[in-house]
C-alpha cells in the first residue's frame, strides 16, 4: 500500500481538529442558550461544514486502513488466484468511482464557488471542495495498488480489503482498567 | 419544432402544497399546447434533493427544473433576500404588482446570470405567528418567547429585534419542539400551521403577515439554450397560466386552513394597523443592515416602485 | 426492471469484495446508465447532500461519548453495580449481563461498542464461573443489540434523517420496547439456567451494594440527563449528544480520574474516523436513494405488495420479514440507509405512523446484527469471547428467537410502543 505517513498522519490530525471544533461550538451554544439565553449563529453552520471535512477526510483514512464495510464472504471461498482477479477489478471498480466523483466535483466547481453559505458567507467550494481530495488520494490508492499488484507485491492479508464486520471498531484492550469489581473478595467465586 | 421531451421537476414540499396545482396546470398545458410531446414528472418531498441541491442541480443541467421559495437563493443571487424583510408587503395585490413587475423583472435577469430561467413567480404566501404563551397584540409581547425560526439571517434578526429568541431548527425537529416547549413558538403560512399539526401544541395564532415569500420556478439556462423558441414559449406561457392556478389554490387552502385551525380551537387575532406600523419602525434597523447585501439596485427600484403602488391604492 | 438493474449491481458488485459504499456508488451509475442519465453532478451533489447534515452530527457525538465512557470507566462501573445486586443468583452473571446491557444501552448508542465492553467484561468471569460459553456468549450478543432500541441510538438518528422522522420521538418510543427485549432475554436465560448448577459469587453486602451504586452514580446519571432532556425538551437530539460527550469526558477526567488528557487525542480520533467510516456510507447511500426515487421503485414495490396494502397488519408482517431477511446478510446502517428511501413512501402511503415502524424497523435491523451469515455482533462476541461462529451461533438461538418474538408481539399490539409514547410525550 502506498506509504505516505507523514500526509496520513497530517489527514489524522486534521479530523481531530473538525471533531474537537464541532464538539466545542456545538456544546457552546447549548451552554449560551441555557445560561444566557442567546446563542451564536455560525454554530449551526460551520459544525455541519466540519463534519463534510470529516465524513470526506476520514474515508480516506478509512480506506488505507481497510475500514469500510464490506461483505467478504464470498471472496474468502476463492482460490487465491481469484481473490487476485477480483481485488483487481474492485481497484479498477474504485477508480472509475473516484474519476466520477473528481468529475462532478469539476463540473460543479463554479456552481459551488458563487454559492455562498447565509450565515458566514463562506463559498461552498470550501466546503464541498474536499471531494477533490477524497476522490484523488483514494483514486490514486487504486492505481498504486493495480501497480503493486502487476510487480507482484501485494500479500495475501491484504486481497481482503473490506472491514471484517465489526472488528475493526473495537479493541477490547481499550477497555482498560482492572476488573468490574472494586473489592477483591466479591472477585473471587465460591461454590453455593 | 417540438421533440419528445420529458421533463424532471423537483419540489421540496409534500403533493399536497398548492405547488402540486400549480404543477398540475403546467403539466396539462405544456401537453395540449405541444400536442403531449413535453411531458412533466414531477418529485415531492425534497425526494430529488433539499431546495439547495436541487438548484445547484439544475445550474449544473443535470435536472430539468425546481420549484423552490425565494430564501434559499439568497446564497446565489443576494438580492432574492429581499423578500425575507419583514413586513414588506401589506397585501397579496402588492405582492403580485411587485413580483409581475418591474423588479420581479430584474430579480429573473439576476437569476439568469446564474444559470436558471425564471418561468415565473409562484407563492408560499403569507407567513403568521403562533405560540403557546399568549396572543401578540404588539412587538413587546414577543418578549422572552422562543421563535423557531428557519436558517435565514434575515429572520432572525428580525425576531431577535423584536424581542424574542430566534432559535434556528430543522422543520422535522418543530413538531416535537413545540410539544414539549423547547420553543414556545414559529411562524408558517397557515397550511404548514395546519398540515404540520402545529395547533395540537400550540394555543395561540396571530394574523402577523410579517413576511410574504415567494416561490420561482426555474429551468436550466444550459437545458433552455438548447430548446426550440416554440418549446420556450410553451414553457412561458404556461408557467404564467400555472401561476395565476397556483395563487388562486394558495389563497383558497389559506382561508380555509385559517378558519380550519379557528375549529380547532386555536385562538386567533389580528393585528391592529397602528401595531403593525410599530413592528414596521421597531424592524428599521433589520432593513439597514441588509440593505447593502441586497444591493441599492433592487432596494431603490423596489421603494420606488411600492411608493408608486401605494400612491395610486391609497 | 429498475429493481432488478439496482439489487442486481449492488448484490453483483458487494459480492466481488468491493466496500458497500463503493457498491452504492456503482449501483447508482448502473441505474443512471439504465435511465440514460449518466452525470458525474448528480453522484457528487447527492454525496455532499447526505453529509452536510445538522441532525447527523449527533453520530460523532455520540460515538465520542461512547469512546470516553468506555475509557473512563463508566461501562465498568455500570457491570460492577449490576454484579452486586443481581450477581449472587443462580446463573446471577447472566442477569448481569442483562441489566448491565440495558442499563449500558441507555448510555451509548452502539451495539458493537456496548457488546464489546460487556463480551470482554464478563465473559472471562463467565467461564471462570463455568458457565456454557457458548450460551454466555449468545446471551451477551443478544444483550448488546438492546443498545440501538434504547436512546441514545446511532440508528434511529440515521433513520430519522433519511425519513424525515422525528429523532426525539423515535428516541422516546424505544424506550419500553428495549426494555421488553431485556426481559425477554432475563426470561430465556432464567428458563435454560434453572436446572443447572453453576458456582455463583456470594452475596454481596448491602453497603457494599450501596457503595458500588454510589460509585455508578456518575454514570448513571447520563441517562437521567439525556432523556429527561429529550422528554422536557431542553435539548434537541444533536444537542443531547454533544452534552453527553462532555458529560462522560468530564466524569472521566475529574471523577473517576481515569482518562487522561492525553488519551483525549487517540479517541477523539477513533470516534472520528469511525463516524466517517459510517457517513461516506450515508453519503454514499444518497446516490441510490435519489436514483430509487428518480426511478420510481417504490411505486414499484408498492405494486409489488398491493394484496397486503390495505391490511396493515399483514403489511407490517410483510416488511418486518422482508427486513429480517435483509439483515441477516446485510449490515446494521446500510439496510436502514438502503431500505428506508424505498419503506418510508409505502408506510405513508398505507397509513402507518413512521415513528412506530422505525422502532420496529429498527430492533429488526439490530436482530440483524445476531443472525447469521453477517452478523457484525457476533464477530465482536467471537473475537473477544475467542469461541468459533458456529458455537456462537448454537448458544444465541433462543436468545434470538426470544427477541424475534418481542418483534412480532410489537407488529400484533402496536399500543405497546405508542401508549408508552403517548405518555413521554404528554405534558
Ligand atoms: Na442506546
Ligand atoms: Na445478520
Amino acid at each position: 500500500m502506498w506509504n505516505g505517513t507523514l500526509f496520513f498522519r497530517i489527514l489524522d490530525g486534521i479530523l481531530v481538529v473538525c471533531i474537537a471544533a464541532m464538539l466545542v461550538m456545538v456544546f457552546g451554544n447549548v451552554v449560551l442558550r441555557a445560561v444566557f439565553n442567546s446563542g451564536i449563529d455560525v454554530s449551526e453552520e460551520l459544525p455541519r461544514f466540519l463534519f463534510v471535512w470529516m465524513t470526506f477526510i476520514g474515508a480516506v483514512i478509512g480506506f488505507r486502513e481497510g475500514a469500510h464495510f464490506g461483505v467478504d464472504a464470498l471472496v474468502r471461498l476463492l482460490p487465491r488466484a481469484g481473490k487476485k482477479v477480483c481485488w483487481a477489478i474492485n481497484q479498477v471498480i474504485m477508480l472509475v468511482c473516484c474519476a466520477v466523483i473528481v468529475q462532478g466535483t469539476l463540473l460543479q466547481h463554479d456552481l459551488n464557488a458563487t454559492n455562498h453559505a447565509p450565515v458566514t458567507g463562506l463559498s461552498m467550494i470550501w466546503v464541498f471542495g474536499v471531494t477533490y481530495l477524497t476522490g484523488g488520494v483514494i483514486g490514486l490508492m487504486c492505481i498504486v495498488n493495480l501497480v503493486r499488484l502487476a510487480l507482484g507485491k501485494v500479500g495475501d492479508d491484504e486481497l481482503i480489503q473490506v472491514e471484517e464486520e465489526g472488528m475493526g471498531e473495537v479493541d477490547p484492550n481499550r477497555l482498560k482498567g482492572p476488573g468490574p469489581l472494586a473489592s477483591p473478595n466479591t472477585l473471587k467465586e465460591t461454590a453455593p | 419544432q417540438t421533440a419528445e421531451r420529458t421533463m424532471r421537476l423537483s419540489a421540496a414540499v409534500a403533493q399536497d402544497h398548492p405547488f402540486a396545482a400549480g404543477v398540475s396546470a403546467l403539466t396539462a398545458c405544456a401537453a395540449e399546447k405541444s400536442g403531449g410531446k413535453m411531458k412533466i414528472q414531477s418529485f415531492w418531498n425534497a425526494a430529488l434533493g433539499s431546495d439547495m441541491q436541487a438548484v445547484q442541480l439544475v445550474r449544473g443541467g443535470s435536472l430539468d427544473m425546481v420549484v423552490a421559495s425565494t430564501s434559499p437563493l439568497a446564497s446565489l443571487v443576494p438580492a432574492m433576500g429581499v423578500f425575507d424583510l419583514p413586513f414588506l408587503f401589506e397585501n397579496e395585490t402588492e405582492a403580485d404588482r411587485i413580483l409581475d413587475g418591474a423588479v420581479g423583472q430584474q430579480l429573473s435577469e439576476k437569476l439568469q446570470g446564474v444559470g436558471l430561467v425564471n418561468l415565473a413567480y409562484w407563492e408560499n404566501g403569507f407567513r403568521n405567528l403562533t405560540n403557546s404563551r399568549r396572543p401578540i397584540q404588539k412587538w413587546e409581547d414577543l418578549g422572552g418567547t422562543k421563535i423557531r425560526v428557519m436558517q435565514n439571517p434575515v429572520f432572525m434578526d428580525t425576531f431577535s429585534t423584536l424581542g424574542a429568541n430566534a432559535v434556528p431548527m430543522a422543520f422535522s425537529e418543530l413538531f416535537t419542539a413545540l410539544e414539549t416547549r423547547a420553543v414556545d413558538g414559529q411562524e408558517n403560512p397557515y397550511a404548514n400551521i395546519e398540515t404540520g399539526k402545529f395547533y395540537e401544541a400550540q394555543k395561540y395564532l396571530s394574523v402577523t403577515n410579517h413576511a410574504y415569500t415567494p416561490a420561482v420556478i426555474l429551468y436550466s439556462k444550459k437545458i433552455w439554450d438548447g430548446l426550440s423558441s416554440a418549446e420556450r414559449d410553451v414553457l412561458q406561457s404556461c408557467a404564467a397560466v400555472a401561476r395565476t392556478e397556483e395563487r388562486r389554490v394558495n389563497r383558497e387552502q389559506s382561508e380555509k386552513s385559517l378558519a380550519r385551525l379557528k375549529d380547532l380551537g386555536m385562538q386567533v387575532n389580528e393585528l391592529s394597523a397602528e401595531e403593525r406600523k410599530r413592528m414596521l419602525q421597531k424592524v428599521a434597523p433589520v432593513y439597514e443592515k441588509h440593505a447593502a447585501t441586497i444591493g441599492a439596485e433592487t432596494m431603490t427600484l423596489l421603494q420606488s416602485e411600492l411608493g408608486q403602488l401605494r400612491k395610486a391604492n391609497p | 426492471m429498475t429493481i432488478v438493474i439496482f439489487v442486481g449491481s449492488l448484490l453483483g458488485a458487494m459480492a466481488l469484495g468491493l466496500p458497500i459504499a463503493f457498491a452504492l456508488i456503482v449501483s447508482g451509475l448502473a441505474l443512471m446508465a439504465f435511465m440514460g442519465m449518466l452525470d458525474p453532478q448528480i453522484v457528487v451533489q447527492s454525496m455532499w447532500d447526505g453529509a452536510n447534515s445538522f441532525p447527523l452530527l449527533a453520530v460523532p457525538f455520540f460515538m465520542l461519548a461512547g469512546e470516553f465512557m468506555n475509557a473512563g470507566g463508566m461501562s465498568r462501573r455500570i457491570i460492577a453495580m449490576a454484579m452486586a445486586w443481581v450477581g449472587h443468583l443462580r446463573g446471577g452473571l447472566g442477569f448481569v449481563a442483562v441489566f448491565a446491557a440495558i442499563l449500558m444501552a441507555s448510555l451509548s448508542g452502539s451495539a458493537v461498542a456496548d457488546t464489546a465492553a460487556l463480551a470482554s467484561i464478563l465473559l472471562p468471569m463467565m467461564r471462570q464461573a463455568g458457565y456454557d460459553i457458548h450460551r454466555s456468549g449468545g446471551l451477551i450478543a443478544a444483550g448488546g443489540i438492546i443498545a440501538p432500541v434504547i436512546p441514545p441510538s446511532i440508528g434511529m438518528i440515521l433513520y430519522g434523517v433519511a425519513g424525515q422522522v422525528s429523532i426525539t420521538k423515535l428516541f422516546l418510543a424505544g424506550i419500553v420496547p428495549g426494555i421488553m427485549m431485556g426481559v425477554a432475554l432475563l426470561i430465556t436465560w432464567w428458563w435454560l439456567a434453572r436446572r443447572e448448577i453453576l458456582t455463583t459469587p456470594p452475596k454481596v453486602p448491602l453497603r457494599e451494594r450501596l457503595r458500588l451504586t454510589a460509585d455508578a452514580f456518575w454514570a448513571m446519571l447520563l441517562p437521567v440527563v439525556i432523556i429527561g432532556g429529550l422528554k422536557t425538551g431542553v435539548f434537541t437530539p444533536t444537542e443531547a449528544a454533544v452534552v453527553a460527550a462532555v458529560y462522560a469526558m468530564f466524569v472521566g477526567l475529574v471523577i473517576y480520574r481515569e482518562l487522561r488528557i492525553a488519551d483525549l487525542y487517540g479517541l477523539m480520533l477513533s470516534a472520528a474516523k469511525t463516524t466517517a467510516v459510517v457517513m461516506f456510507l450515508v453519503a454514499a447511500a444518497g446516490i441510490s436513494a435519489w436514483l430509487i426515487t428518480a426511478s420510481n421503485i417504490p411505486a414499484q414495490l408498492a405494486d409489488l405488495l398491493a394484496p397486503v396494502m390495505d391490511n396493515r397488519l399483514l403489511l407490517m408482517l410483510a416488511l418486518m420479514v422482508i427486513v429480517l431477511i435483509v439483515g441477516t446478510a446485510l449490515d446494521f446502517a446500510p439496510t436502514i440507509l438502503l431500505m428506508v428511501p424505498v419503506l418510508m413512501p409505502i408506510i405513508k402511503q398505507a397509513g402507518i405512523d413512521p415513528v412506530y415502524f422505525g422502532v420496529l424497523f429498527i430492533m429488526n435491523n439490530a436482530i440483524g446484527l445476531i443472525t447469521p451469515p453477517v452478523g457484525t455482533v457476533l464477530n465482536v462476541v467471537c473475537g473477544v469471547g475467542r469461541m468459533s461462529m458456529s458455537n456462537l451461533m448454537k448458544g444465541v438461538g433462543p436468545f434470538l428467537l426470544a427477541q424475534t418474538a418481542v418483534l412480532f408481539l410489537l407488529v400484533l399490539f402496536p399500543e405497546l410502543v405508542m401508549a408508552p409514547l403517548a405518555w413521554f410525550t404528554a405534558r
